[in-house]
């Protein structure tokens, strides 16, 4: 199967989802603002849940409508990730395999992305997460060479950055935004600290 | 809890009391709110607390106490052992036989991950004290963090039939039992809070929850039932409210989600919204 290939912003986001619910499950979609032929290039991310996540409802509106704005902004799901509330154990559960099957019915190149909790210090030089590609109706592990985080240095420090100043905090997930509908789940405010922070020289992050 | 102290590794550029312009009486009523409201915003105890006990433990009498045990806790959930030892020194010193601090001592074993250690020291206050309640909630509590769900929900469940009015138990025994997708035995514990907390409308919306996630004919007809009775107790469940709407097959993307379809689906229910 192909390449994957993850942005600065998807990974910022996913890693201050993390962060701002470190002791509850989370979960998300992976977005691609690309065409649909060759690597597959994860631009963003949209946070869904930080609680009961195995029950459908809030999942399929949120599903439903993160593919309204993506066919209105010319994106796609093509992705999905979660941590696992219980750090010693980040294997997939049933419910993201549920879920991720439904996007691989839409997109052939799915990606399921889990996140280590385990390997989310400060000290750790690699990125915490393990990714699994869809072949012969099952979810198995891709191989760590055909995923690319471009300027992994500068991406990490970024993200340890925003931890640092406390932006976790203005990250809005779909759970959010139902507890206060005016909050944005694009989370337009934090795409732009993200771009800023991001070293001009570096073009497409 | 994910990856430690990640999350408190902000460097602090002034005090609480320049930063806010609070004396030292407000940062203790804020204490106590939190306390009230059993609020787990334990960045912001800490940050508070700390600056309390260290510049004005002499002026808090005896509630000193109870803000060391409050602070103590926040400091754990925040990976601040430095700050939760401190705290527990004081305590142990001045209640050296006390079960609850204890439990505190407890606690912090199984911050540090020595769950071991942890569960001789619940086991000895429950030697003690067979009905001390709180070491028996922390002895499942290390079971849920080891990923032993079966097992916690074994002994929850006979912590329940001793205690079947606690509250926060079947609550967090629906929790466990929705992790472990048998959502049948999760709407029963959610029928025990209904029962007893009928004017409660989050019961009723995650009831409904489970229950169109069971899926079927009835089990849509009740969902769509106590999503009503959610939004009845409380028009401002948004949840609830998207429940019901796609429930009444108009969530899909085919359909508009227009707020005038919205507002004529509740309309044919008697429901208002604010």
């Amino acid at each position: 199967m192909g390449e994957v290939e993850l942005s600065c912003r998807a990974y910022v986001k996913m890693y201050l989802h993390a962060c701002l619910f470190p002791r509850c499950g989370i979960n998300g979609l992976l977005l691609s603002s690309g065409s649909a032929g060759g690597a597959v290039c994860v631009t963003d991310c949209v946070p869904l849940l930080h609680s009961h996540l195995p029950l459908a409802p809030i999942s399929q509106l949120a599903l439903t409508q993160v593919d309204v704005w993506c066919s209105q902004t010319q994106q796609r799901i093509v992705g999905y990730y979660q941590a696992n509330a219980c750090v010693s154990d980040s294997s997939p559960t049933p419910c993201a395999l549920k879920i991720a099957d439904k996007i691989s019915e839409q997109f052939d190149n799915a990606v399921l992305l889990m996140l280590d909790g385990g390997k989310m210090t400060a000290d750790y030089r690699l990125p915490p997460i393990v990714v699994y590609e869809r072949r012969d109706s099952r979810w198995l592990l891709k191989d760590k060479h055909t995923i690319m985080l471009r300027h992994w240095e500068e991406t990490q420090a970024i993200a340890g950055q925003m931890l640092e100043s406390g932006d976790q905090a203005l990250l809005v997930d779909f759970d959010s935004h139902l507890d206060d509908i005016t909050k944005d789940w694009t989370n337009q405010k934090l795409n732009s600290k993200i771009a800023e922070l991001a070293s001009p020289a570096n073009g497409n992050i | 809890r994910r990856h430690g102290g990640v999350c408190c590794q902000k460097k602090k550029m002034a005090t609480i009391s320049e930063m806010y312009d609070v004396g030292w009486e407000e940062m203790r009523d804020k204490l106590r709110k939190w306390r009230e409201d059993n609020c787990r915003n334990s960045e912001q105890i800490v940050d508070v607390g700390e600056e309390l006990i260290s510049e004005h433990a002499s002026k808090l009498g005896d509630d000193v106490w109870i803000i060391y045990e409050q602070v103590m806790i926040a400091a754990l959930d925040c990976s601040r052992d430095d700050l939760a030892l401190t705290c527990l020194q004081e305590l142990r010193k001045q209640f050296p036989d006390s079960h609850r601090v204890k439990r505190l001592s407890g606690m912090r074993l199984e911050a540090l991950e020595r769950y071991d250690e942890a569960n001789k020291h619940y086991e000895a206050i429950l030697q003690d004290d067979p009905t001390n309640t709180a070491a028996r909630k922390r002895k499942i509590s290390i079971l849920k963090a080891q990923g032993k769900n079966a097992e916690a929900i074994r002994e929850l469940n006979e912590y329940l039939e001793q205690f079947v009015g606690d509250q926060e138990a079947w609550h967090e025994l629906s929790e466990l039992y929705i992790n472990e997708h048998d959502y049948g035995k999760a709407a029963f514990c959610l029928e025990e809070l209904m029962m007893t907390n009928p004017h409660n409308h989050l019961y009723c919306e995650q009831y409904a929850e489970v229950k169109y996630t069971q899926g079927g004919l009835e089990n849509l007809e009740l969902s769509r039932k106590y999503f009503a009775q959610a939004l009845r107790l409380n028009n401002r469940n948004m949840r609830a409210l998207f429940g019901l709407y796609m429930l009444a097959g108009r969530g899909t993307k085919e359909s508009k989600c227009s707020m005038k379809a919205v507002e004529e689906m509740l309309e044919s229910m008697q429901i208002t919204m604010s």
